[in-house]
């Protein structure tokens, strides 16, 4: 019953944005997240899809153009990489503000200066606060399978968000694996149809974003920040859903490999976790009790579940593969707020938290890195101290990458 | 393969003020100083485009001074845009009609779907949005009220405020003694002629308000997108009495500042030339952004203006055949 | 373990303060009762009957929509609540049937009101 194929991260958006019967595609070249587009703009020429095609003059006018396509009550979808996901940045906020529950295929790509097509997650973690849901794949099939369960909760009328299903570029994006293309009727079964509580109907009239009163300010933000409590109820329904529907094994927030017993583990997201993973089965044949926890979701933000998978750890490595230039850690973003998801731990349970600042600028992360990483948290442990807010594999002074 | 029908609407002209609709879809009850040119604009286009209608309202005045305190004054379909981006918001829209009525979703007649954008959202920091959603077909209407600065902000300067005009950022002094020292942009002109599937541009004042809804269901009709460029005297920022606006406008084509004309198809078609142009002075003299100029300042505007004038009494005659150059003697 | 950890709280916005979904309001009928101008006036037009015409210019011009035609009656009508007191109307006459009249003049004049709209 299921069709088994052999497809890229972007190829796999494709498919999903098509099975998801998405009404108002805007499109702009920029790499590596071009194929998405490319592939759906073939879908539409042949008749394979049914949706308006538009060609946006910039990233700036992707956003602009979805946002108009879905308050008038059409299901969208645009996408970009790296500076393109920066040019559109005035449009996050309204759009997330407005409630307008559009979706943007990010396949990462380090910022600029100067053009670099290697994959860094900072691209669409720049705009992590602005309201979105925001989390990263690191399948192929993860990528098609976040696709349809994003649509699904960000139109859930207890969320409407608009939300960034993200990839790493060139590695997830362009490197072809299994994935599994279900049935339409299972779709349809998961994905309801796109019904927004007040589209621009002219039988209907309604006005979409008049100025607020000055004492609203405040309200309109906390009314915003209350949506991300109702969230993480949503995304546990759907996820649950969704693993009876297609036959998966989704945890709804994070990944835990192997972490029942572990004393060392890894904190990371997307492509590079598949070697962490395989580090982490090499370790444990050779008697470490090492783990892994990869998050799936950074907003909403699955601070308990984390506090939990991380209790009684004694030594945690946050893997950054984003840049936060002059941070608390003067390294990546990610471990800002792990370590404040742990901070609340009874002492003895609280691990110890450093970073490693790898795969930045797209390269690869091998598993003699991650075994770097783990040798630096048993030394930790040794010394029962955090040393060092962060390491940068490759520029340390011992070495760390060949 | 057939072409889907989306039913668009045909509307009428409108022959007298008294056929005309008396339902407003601007209605009253909005923050827009005490004769507002634009607002008079809104009125006259949301009476001409009837009840079927969407607007998108890209920032400036026509939606701070609109739409203040949570509520607005369109009985039809209204949403905000950024200033960057009305004719890529107003894509959008267009793009999600289509395919909602190839599907079904939509049963209704084809809504007139009316990007209101000021100067700057047209010409300046929203150009690239306009001239996309151009390019692209879009059936839209894209509308620049045309106020001749950044008049929400408080009167700074933008590519359509006149050579000479004051303006918070062009204030007249010692080293800069006219105040703006550039001439403007021409918006009708930025898009004519480079825009495949653009085939009906026309210009107007709130002045005129037969012709100004005339051209607004004019360009309503048209199967694809429109440009008006409206003229939209600003009391506040020209400086000049409340009660005057639709006076400023007038003596804005009797000066030749502004032109009133219709491009269609690729011919000109001129709604009016004055047979006697008054003199630029005429105009400038009422308005207090002209009067710290001095002779010369003026003298530099009237042969700005009198080109303007000499390249529309050109095209407004039938073309005749160039004239032969002569051989070059070796 | 899980009840040591902070919660996140209850969000509670009072009504009165609370914005819209989306910040997406009803759009108005016939007028905008939210937003009443008429208290900014401090002139009037006040209209000589005998002397206008029903051109209905006053109509057209007005960016307030303060002048309609009402037809059983045949007289323009003006809407005091919310006219701004611009004059264009005054000024755009043909027939000179307008004259701009001081507020104070009127004993519900709006600058006589202890309190506005």
């Amino acid at each position: 019953m299921s069709n088994e194929r052999f497809l890229t991260g972007c190829s796999a958006a494709a498919q999903a944005a098509k099975m998801a019967e998405v009404e108002v595609i805007c499109s702009y070249p920029i790499r590596p997240y071009t194929a998405i587009m490319m592939e759906l703009a073939k879908m539409v020429a042949n008749g394979e899809l049914d949706a308006e095609f538009v060609h946006g003059e910039g990233e700036h006018a992707q956003l602009s153009v979805v946002l108009g396509a879905s308050a008038a009550g059409a299901r969208a979808y645009t996408g970009s990489a790296g500076v393109g996901v920066t040019y559109a940045g005035e449009l996050y906020s309204p759009v997330a503000g407005g409630r307008y529950p559009l979706q943007m295929a990010i396949a990462d790509r380090t910022l600029d200066p100067p053009g670099d097509f290697g994959s860094e997650h900072t691209d669409a973690m720049t705009f992590r606060d602005q309201g979105w849901l925001l989390g990263w794949a690191c399948s192929p099939q993860e990528v098609f399978d976040n696709t349809l369960m994003n649509y699904r909760i960000g139109e859930d009328h207890r969320v409407m968000l608009p939300q960034m299903v993200c990839q790493d570029g060139y590695f997830i994006s362009h490197i072809p694996d299994k994935v599994v293309l279900p049935e339409m009727s299972q779709v349809k079964e998961f994905l309801p149809p796109y019904n927004p509580p007040h589209p621009l109907h002219p039988e209907r009239p309604v006005s979409h974003g008049p100025q607020i009163r000055p004492d609203q300010g405040a309200p309109m933000d906390a009314q915003r920040a209350a949506v991300f409590l109702e969230v993480p109820a949503v995304i546990r329904e759907a996820t649950a859903d969704f693993n009876r529907i297609f036959g998966r094994k989704y945890d709804p927030f994070i990944e835990k490999h192997k972490m029942e017993d572990a004393e060392i583990a890894f904190f990371i997201m997307g492509a590079h976790s598949n070697t962490c993973r395989n580090t982490v089965d090499e370790l444990r044949k050779k008697g470490v009790k090492a783990g892994m926890v990869r998050l799936r979701w950074v907003r909403p933000w699955p601070t308990h579940a984390l506090a939990e998978a991380f209790a009684g750890v004694k030594a945690v490595a946050s893997v950054e593969t984003s840049t936060s230039y002059g941070g608390a850690m003067r390294g990546g973003n990610l471990v800002h707020e792990l370590r404040a998801s742990l901070y609340d731990l009874p002492d003895k349970e609280r691990p110890l938290v450093t970073s490693f600042m790898a795969g930045l600028g797209g390269e690869t992360i091998w598993l003699h890195d991650f075994e770097f990483m783990a040798k630096k948290l048993l030394n930790m442990i040794a010394e029962k101290r955090t040393s060092r807010y962060v390491y940068w594999i490759g520029f340390e002074a011992e070495g760390g990458k060949k | 393969m057939k072409a889907f029908d989306y039913r668009k609407q045909n509307l009428e002209p409108i022959k007298t003020f008294k056929s005309a609709p008396r339902e407003e879809m601007y209605v009253p009850g909005h923050r827009t100083c005490a004769g507002c040119g634009p607002a008079e604009n809104y009125k006259l286009v949301a009476k001409a485009a009837g009840r079927n209608t969407i607007f998108i309202g890209p920032t400036g005045c026509m939606y701070v001074a609109n739409s203040s305190y949570l509520c607005t004054p369109y009985a039809v379909n209204w949403i905000h845009a950024q200033i960057t981006n009305g004719g890529a918001v107003a894509s959008g829209i267009e793009a999600a009609f289509k395919v909602l009525a190839r599907k079904g979703k939509y049963n209704g007649a084809f809504p007139n779907i009316i990007v209101m954008a000021g100067d700057g959202g047209t010409v300046d920091i929203g150009l690239q949005a306009a001239s996309a959603m151009m390019y692209r077909g879009h059936d839209v209407l894209f509308i620049c009220y045309d106020n001749e600065s950044y008049a929400n902000t408080g009167i700074q300067t933008s590519p359509t405020t006149p050579y000479g005009a004051a303006t918070t950022f062009t204030p007249p002094g010692k080293m800069i003694p006219e105040g703006k020292k550039l001439f403007p942009k021409d918006p009708p002109q930025l898009f004519i002629g480079g825009h495949p599937l653009l085939k009906y541009v026309a210009t107007t004042t709130v002045a005129h308000p037969r012709d100004l809804m005339n051209k607004v269901r004019k360009a309503l009709n048209q199967d694809g997108p429109a440009f008006l460029h409206m003229l939209a005297p600003c009391p506040k920022g020209w400086v000049f009495d409340e009660s005057l606006t639709n006076e400023m406008a007038r003596l804005a084509v009797e000066t030749g500042m502004w032109s009133l004309y219709e491009w269609e198809n690729g011919e000109y078609k001129y709604s009016h030339i004055p047979k006697n142009y008054k003199p630029v002075s005429e105009y400038m003299k009422h308005q207090g952004r002209f009067k710290h100029l001095k002779e010369e300042h003026i003298a530099k505007m009237q042969a700005f203006v009198d080109e303007k004038i000499r390249k529309i009494k050109a095209a407004a005659k039938p073309v005749e055949a160039a004239p032969v150059a002569p051989h070059r003697k070796k | 373990m899980k009840k040591n950890l902070p919660e996140f709280g209850k969000i509670v916005v009072p009504k009165e303060r609370a914005v819209p979904f989306g910040a997406v309001t009803p759009a108005p009928e016939s007028c905008q009762l939210l937003f009443m101008t008429g208290n900014w006036r401090q002139k009037r037009p006040v209209i000589d009957d005998k002397k206008c015409t029903r051109c209905l210019t006053c109509y057209m011009v007005c960016p307030d929509a303060c002048w309609t035609f009402n037809e059983e009656e045949d007289r323009m009508q003006w809407n005091p609540s919310f006219c701004k007191g611009c004059q264009l109307c005054t000024h755009e006459c043909p027939s000179e049937a307008l004259t701009a009249t001081p507020e104070l003049d009127f004993e519900g004049g709006v600058v006589r009101l202890a309190k506005p709209f």
